[in-house]
C-alpha cells in the first residue's frame, strides 16, 4: 500500500448507545408492587463506569422503558434496577414483572446521565413513590463526599415505598412521608428558605415535580435538579397559530439539507435521509437526542429544558421540538 | 482552575479518576519519585507488599522525601529525620518529644492490579467503593503479554483523540494496514454510555498485511474476515482488540494503552499487548513489539507538533464525521472537570455547554 492512497469509498459512521445482554441475577420484592432487579454482565465483565442519577433502557419485545440506576454506585459488576407495576401503564412495567426473572437474559441500551448529581455542600433530595430510585445512590455519593443532606420521601403508604430499609442507617437525615397516615410532603416548610451553596434534587410523579418547580421558583436558577418518568403536560398552542408548517433543517457538519413537513419529527426526517442521531425515549423526556443549535430559533417541546435554556436557543432535543423560524441550522 | 504545580496553564484532566503511575516491578523497597499529575509523587512498598504513594515533600522544609530512607513501613526525611507512615501521618520528630499539629503528608489512594499500580489524585472519599478498570488480558491465563513506556509531549486528550481516530492509519501507518482499511472501508460503529466510547467495525475478508502474517503464521495467500474494537474506558485509559478470523481460532490482540498526564502537555503512556495466540514464541513477541511501538512513535513526531502549535486546547476549526468517537470522548472529560471545577449552578444534562 503506498503512504496516503486514498480510501476508495466515505467510510460511514453509525453512532449509537452501547447494547448489551445483561443476565437478572438477583429479583426481590422491595415493596408493594415494586421489584428490584440486579443485572450483570453474563460472563462477569466488568460493567461500564456510571454516576448517580444515571438510567437505562430495557428493551423489551417492541417497548423501551428507562429505569434509573438505583445500586452501589462504583459497583461496576452489578446495576441494579426497581420497577414499580403500574396496571393501567403503557404495558412495560407489567412485561418486567410478568416476564423478567432471575437467570433470564434482558437487552439494556446506556447508561446515560441526564439527572447527573453536580458537588456542592448541602443537599435537599425530595422523592415520590418509585421517584426514589435515583436518589437512592445519591444520598450514598453525598454522604461519602461528606456533604449535609436530607431526604423527604413521600408515598401512597408505608407498604408501597421502596428501600426504607436501605435508608434506615441514614437516621434522621431521612424522613418518610406515607400520605395515608402523615399526608403531603410538606414543600412550603421544605423550600421555604432559598438557600446559598445548596441544590434540590427532585424525582417523582409530576404533581410532586410541578409542586417542586412553583415552590423553587424563589430559588437561585438552576437550584432545582428534576427527573421527571414522562413527557410534561405541554400547553395547548394559541389558537392560529397551532398549524404545523413545514421547515428546513440544515446540518452543518454533514451538509445535507432536509425538509421537515407537518407531523414528522426532525428526528424522523434526518432518519429517512441517513443522518444518524443518538435518540431514546422520542418524547423529550431522556435527552439523548440534544443537539447543538447553529441558528435559527427552535420551539422547544421537551420536558428537559430550563426556562433559561429554552430562551438561549443554544440546544434542543430533535426528537419532539420542532422550529418557529422557517430555518435551522444544527450541529450535525 | 491552573495547575500551579506545573506552569502549563489550566488543568485539562480530571481529578477523581484512577490513573496508571507505575507498574507493579517498578515499585520496591526503594524510594521512587516520579512527576506526574501535576505533582511530585512517592512511591513505595511497605514491609508486607502494600504499594503506598505520598507526596514527595516534606510538609517541614519541603526537602523531597525521595532523598531520605525508608526504615520500615516509614520514610525518614534525609533533612531532618521528620519520620512518616505510609498514611502520610507524621510518628516522629527526633528534636522534639511531639509530633507539631498539622505534620502530615498527603497520601493517595492506591490499588494495585495485574501489572498496573492505580492511583486517584482526586478526593479520596470519592474512590471509595470505585474501582479501576479490569483488564481480564493481563491477569488471566492463555495471554502473552509485552509491552513498555514511553513519554510524550503531547496533551493526553490529543492521544485518546488519535487512539480513538481510524481515518489516520491510511496516511500515517500505510504499510502497517491491510487491504480493508482503504477499500470498502465498513461502516465505523461507534457506541457510547455515560463514560464510555467505543468503536467497531468488520472488515470484509482480505489478505493479511506481513506483520499480521508473521506473528499468526496464518498464509499469505489467504483471506481473513477482521475485526476491530477500541474503547475510551476512562480518561486514563484506552483499549483496542484486533481480531483475525482464522481457520482454528480467532486470533486476538489487545493493545492497551494508560495514558496518565505528566501535566497538561505532556503524557506518560504505560502501554501492553497482549494476544492468545504463538504466546512462547519470542520472535513473534518481538515483531509485535516492533509494530505497537513503531505505529505510536510514527503518530509521536505530528501530534507533537500538533501539540506545539495548538497547545492541546480542542477547540479544532473542523471535526469531521469520524471524529465523532473523540468528540465524544471530550465531552465526558468535560463533564467530569466541570463538576470538579464546581459548576453546579449552571443547568445542563451531561452534554457540552461551550
Amino acid at each position: 500500500m503506498s503512504p496516503g492512497e486514498a480510501p476508495s469509498a466515505a467510510m460511514l459512521t453509525v453512532f449509537s448507545e452501547r447494547r448489551s445482554d445483561l443476565l437478572i441475577t438477583a429479583r426481590e420484592e422491595r415493596a408493594e408492587g415494586v421489584v428490584s432487579l440486579t443485572l450483570a454482565d453474563p460472563s462477569g465483565a466488568q460493567l461500564p463506569a456510571w454516576t448517580p442519577g444515571a438510567h437505562i433502557d430495557l428493551l423489551l419485545d417492541d417497548v423501551v422503558r428507562q429505569y434509573s440506576l438505583c445500586g452501589v454506585p462504583g459497583d461496576q459488576h452489578h446495576w441494579r434496577i426497581a420497577v414499580l407495576l403500574d396496571p393501567d401503564g403503557r404495558g412495560g412495567s407489567r412485561l418486567v414483572h410478568e416476564t423478567l426473572q432471575a437467570g433470564a437474559q434482558v437487552a439494556v441500551r446506556g447508561p446515560r446521565n441526564h439527572f447527573p448529581l453536580h458537588t456542592v455542600p448541602r443537599y435537599i433530595f425530595l422523592a415520590g413513590g418509585i421517584g426514589i430510585t435515583p436518589i437512592l445512590p445519591m444520598v450514598a455519593t453525598a454522604t461519602e463526599a461528606g456533604a449535609d443532606w436530607q431526604l423527604h420521601y413521600g408515598g401512597r403508604s408505608q407498604a408501597s415505598m421502596a428501600f426504607t430499609d436501605e435508608l434506615a442507617p441514614y437516621g434522621e437525615r431521612v424522613s418518610l412521608w406515607p400520605q395515608d397516615s402523615k399526608g403531603l410532603l410538606p414543600l412550603d416548610e421544605i423550600l421555604g428558605n432559598p438557600a446559598e451553596g445548596t441544590l434540590v434534587y427532585c424525582c417523582g410523579p409530576e404533581g410532586l415535580l410541578a409542586a417542586a418547580e412553583q415552590r423553587c421558583a424563589s430559588w437561585p436558577a438552576g437550584a432545582l435538579h428534576l427527573e421527571r418518568f414522562a413527557a410534561k403536560p405541554q400547553a395547548e398552542p394559541a389558537a392560529g397559530a397551532g398549524e404545523e408548517g413545514p421547515f428546513e433543517v440544515v446540518c452543518q457538519r454533514s451538509g445535507l439539507t432536509v425538509t421537515v413537513p407537518p407531523g414528522r419529527s426532525i428526528l424522523e426526517a434526518l432518519e429517512e435521509q441517513g443522518v444518524s442521531v443518538l435518540s431514546s425515549c422520542q418524547e423529550g423526556v431522556c435527552g439523548t437526542c440534544e443537539t447543538r443549535v447553529i441558528e435559527g430559533i427552535p420551539d422547544h417541546r421537551d420536558s428537559l429544558l430550563s426556562e433559561e435554556e429554552r430562551e438561549e436557543n443554544e440546544y434542543m432535543m430533535v426528537c419532539v421540538s420542532r422550529a418557529k423560524s422557517e430555518r435551522l441550522v444544527l450541529d450535525l | 482552575m491552573t495547575d500551579a504545580a506545573d506552569g502549563t496553564g489550566a488543568r485539562n484532566y480530571p481529578l477523581n479518576c484512577w490513573y496508571v503511575v507505575a507498574t507493579s516491578d517498578e515499585v520496591g523497597r526503594a524510594l521512587l519519585a516520579r512527576q506526574l499529575l501535576g505533582r511530585r509523587l512517592l512511591l513505595f512498598r511497605t514491609e508486607a507488599g502494600q504499594a503506598a504513594v505520598l507526596d514527595d515533600q516534606c510538609p517541614h522544609r519541603a526537602a523531597p522525601l525521595s532523598m531520605g530512607t525508608l526504615e520500615g513501613d516509614d520514610v525518614v526525611c534525609g533533612y531532618h529525620g521528620f519520620t512518616y507512615a505510609p498514611d502520610g501521618r507524621c510518628v516522629r520528630v527526633p528534636s522534639q518529644r511531639h509530633v507539631p499539629y498539622g505534620a502530615q503528608v498527603h497520601s493517595y489512594p492506591v490499588t494495585e492490579r495485574g501489572p498496573f499500580i492505580w492511583l486517584w489524585p482526586g478526593n479520596p472519599a470519592l474512590s471509595r467503593g470505585t474501582e479501576p478498570p479490569d483488564l481480564p488480558q493481563l491477569r488471566e491465563p492463555g495471554w502473552a503479554v509485552l509491552g513498555g513506556s514511553l513519554e510524550m509531549a503531547v496533551s493526553y486528550l490529543l492521544l485518546h483523540d488519535n487512539a480513538l481516530d481510524r481515518t489516520h492509519f491510511p496516511y500515517v501507518h500505510p504499510h502497517r494496514i491491510h487491504r480493508g482499511y482503504v477499500q470498502d472501508p465498513p461502516p465505523l460503529q461507534i457506541e457510547v454510555t455515560e463514560t464510555t466510547v467505543s468503536y467497531r467495525r468488520t472488515f470484509t475478508p482480505a489478505p493479511l498485511i506481513g506483520w499480521q502474517h508473521d506473528a499468526t503464521g496464518l498464509a499469505a495467500d489467504g483471506e481473513y474476515t477482521q475485526r476491530e474494537t477500541g474503547t475510551f474506558v476512562s480518561p486514563a485509559l484506552h483499549v483496542d482488540e484486533m481480531d483475525i478470523i482464522g481457520p482454528d481460532q480467532v486470533y486476538r490482540g489487545v493493545f492497551i494503552r494508560a495514558y496518565t498526564p505528566v501535566d497538561a502537555a505532556r503524557t506518560s503512556i504505560i502501554w501492553r499487548a497482549a494476544r492468545n495466540y504463538a504466546q512462547h514464541d519470542e520472535s513473534v513477541t518481538e515483531r509485535l513489539r516492533e509494530v505497537y511501538l513503531g505505529t505510536m512513535t510514527e503518530d509521536q513526531p505530528l501530534l507533537e507538533a500538533i501539540q506545539a502549535r495548538t497547545g492541546g486546547a480542542v477547540g479544532y476549526q473542523v471535526s469531521a464525521a469520524a471524529d465523532a468517537a473523540a468528540i465524544r470522548a471530550y465531552q465526558i472529560i468535560e463533564a467530569m472537570l466541570a463538576e470538579e471545577g464546581g459548576r453546579a449552578f449552571t443547568r445542563w444534562h451531561g452534554t457540552r455547554r461551550d
